[in-house]
């Protein structure tokens, strides 16, 4: 069953500012399913209005079958959302944040103070738990965070920037925390970045958004073969008679030469994994000898440049906005 | 058929309570002004006899300044709101599987909990000062339900102002503008009788008049004939409720 499907979704700001251009995407039931896009491409616009905090102007957004507008209760009770702003009350302890959060939500009273326990344990922050939130550091946040979005134990959890203004330590413990409650759990995770490694190292599919549409969706290596072919470079262990190993190697379908200086060679390779052991078996047979190979792997970045003219990451907006959340939390706000 | 469960609406209201274990600062300092309301301005006007139809100047006061300091409390509490709508409780709130209406009500609660810790503190220091309570426990009761479902009003009200201007700046600035009016145009300080009849007419509109009477005549006069303030407080509290519900998602939007 699809744990998202969205169709033709329009979301209009005022009168002119259309958020969501009429977005379509299929999220599969226990897939990680990543939106990626630059600021401003609608990825809060639509994570919102699956979430039911806003109506669309036209299209529809369904979860596990349920409309997000029509039946919001519905859909309500089956997710678990960590927004991108702070959502903890920073005067109150960890383990606090996680009892009204219980209540709120109902955990049953029998159940609420292991389940807690239980959570805090998991994402490491038992000891730290009777701190007041406002002395825990970013990844603390986040994380206590998501303990409380899996609390209820939603069959889709979505996550709206989940590392942002992390460090890399903190952004992978974060990812840690998340891949280990779905292979146990076996949770859908749907959650909009504009970190591209992220996308590509956590998620299963991904779906490209700029301007408020699509722009490609599909596996991270599916999007990469928009880029056409992958930089190898090979260096020979002898210098070599260029010429001939460039006749030799253009009777191979599906490479071109780009560069062969003294005995580096730099090739432009489409679909790596398949041609490139038959190059290598060609320019043995042909009697050379290979020192070295690099393969750089195309990115999605070059894929969004590729289909956009656009860069996915540009922080300096961003990252005001970040400072200005972590300021707040501090002050108490 | 689920059942209703109220859990979620007293949790909000056990939410407040802890802040304010974490950070009593804000009780303490607003408890200042009303305790100089009784101590010096009702001191003073009872020296003078500014009304001799109303006894004891300082008792007559004492339910007034409870007032004054617990609307303002309720009144402010929306910021709470604003700053929730920058951070993401409040998102996340909307997307628990409460009812809206939980949110409105629950914080409602929670800020008239907030807001009525002032009775304690006033009730206390107007008696040290010498001030006539009634000290019968059902009185003290009655007079405590009474100014949660009012602050419950006042709460609802501050909620449905920070939903539609959504702002820190402009919020503070409506409340400060409206908060001083709704305590002078009303019968905190002084009887109706003595008013200009405009005034009286505000007064008369003004629900704080209405809390403070039930207050006067639990808490000084030793009389339960509230029936009436209690309706009209209960008719002010659904209505400012209801518009803030109604309203609510204009504060995500």
């Amino acid at each position: 069953m699809k744990a998202i499907e969205v169709r033709d979704l329009v979301k209009v700001y005022g009168h002119e500012v259309r958020a969501l251009d009429g977005v379509s995407l299929d999220v599969e039931g226990s897939t990680v399913h990543a939106l990626l896009g630059p600021n401003g491409a609608g990825k809060t616009t639509l994570i919102r209005v699956i979430t039911t905090q806003l109506k669309p102007n036209s299209g529809y957004a369904r979860v596990f079958g349920y409309d997000v507008t029509k039946e919001s209760s519905e859909v309500r009770s089956l997710i678990g959302y960590v927004p991108q702003e702070v959502s903890l009350w920073s005067d109150l302890s960890g383990y606090e944040n996680m009892l009204m959060y219980s209540k709120i939500y109902g955990i049953p009273r029998e159940i609420r103070r292991r389940r807690i326990e239980e959570l805090l344990d998991f994402i490491g922050l038992s000891e730290a738990s009777g701190r007041l939130v406002r002395t825990y550091s970013g990844g603390m946040i986040r994380r206590l965070e998501i303990a409380i979005a899996l609390m209820r134990n939603p069959r889709l959890l979505i996550l709206d920037e989940p590392t942002i203004g992390l460090d890399p330590g903190a952004r992978s413990l974060v990812w840690d925390k998340i891949s280990e409650f779905r292979r146990e759990n076996g949770v859908t995770v749907f959650f909009a970045t504009h970190y591209m490694d992220e996308a590509d190292k956590y998620a299963d599919y991904v779906t490209l958004l700029n301007q408020g549409r699509v722009v490609s969706h599909g596996t991270p290596n599916e999007l990469k073969r928009h880029v056409e072919g992958n930089k190898v470079l090979i260096t020979l262990k002898n210098n070599t008679d260029s010429s001939r190993l460039s006749e030799v190697l253009s009777s191979v379908p599906g490479v071109a030469i780009s560069s062969f200086d003294n005995n580096c060679l730099e090739l432009v390779i489409s679909d790596v994994p398949t041609r490139l052991p038959a190059i290598l078996e060609k320019i043995f047979v042909s009697g050379y000898s290979v020192s070295e190979v690099k393969i750089r792997e195309a990115t999605l970045d070059e894929v969004f440049i590729k289909l956009t003219g656009r860069r996915i990451s540009d922080e300096s907006g961003r990252m005001k906005e970040v400072v200005s959340v972590r300021k707040m939390i501090r002050r108490g706000g | 058929m689920r059942s209703i469960r109220l859990e979620p609406l007293f949790s909000m209201a056990e939410m407040e309570l802890r802040r304010l274990r974490h950070d009593p600062f804000e009780i303490i300092t607003r408890a200042v002004q009303p305790i100089l309301w009784v101590a010096v301005f009702g001191s003073v006007m009872a020296k003078i006899r500014a009304f001799p139809s109303v006894g004891d100047y300082v008792s007559f006061i004492t339910p007034g300044v409870i007032l004054q300091s617990s609307t303002f409390i309720s009144l402010a509490y929306g910021i709470a709101l604003i700053f929730e709508r920058e951070s993401g409780i409040l998102k996340k709130l909307l997307t628990s599987p409460i009812p809206r209406s939980y949110v409105v009500v629950g914080r409602a609660l929670a800020g008239s909990v907030r807001a009525s810790t002032q009775y304690v503190i006033v009730l206390a220091s107007a008696a040290v000062l010498g001030a006539k309570i009634i000290s019968n426990p059902l009185n003290l009761i009655t007079g405590y339900l009474v100014l949660v479902l009012a602050c419950m009003g006042f709460t609802g009200l501050s909620i449905l102002i920070a939903s539609l201007l959504r702002t820190r700046e402009r919020f503070m600035g409506i409340i400060g503008a409206i908060t001083m009016p709704l305590f002078f145009a009303s019968n905190a300080l002084y009887p109706i009788e003595v008013m200009p009849d405009v005034i009286k007419y505000v007064s008369l509109a003004n629900p704080l008049t209405y809390t403070v009477s039930a207050l006067r005549k639990l808490l000084v006069s030793n009389s339960y004939d509230i029936l009436q303030e209690t309706l009209i407080l209960t008719c002010f509290t659904v209505l400012a409720i209801g518009a803030a519900v109604k309203n609510l998602r204009r504060i995500i939007e």
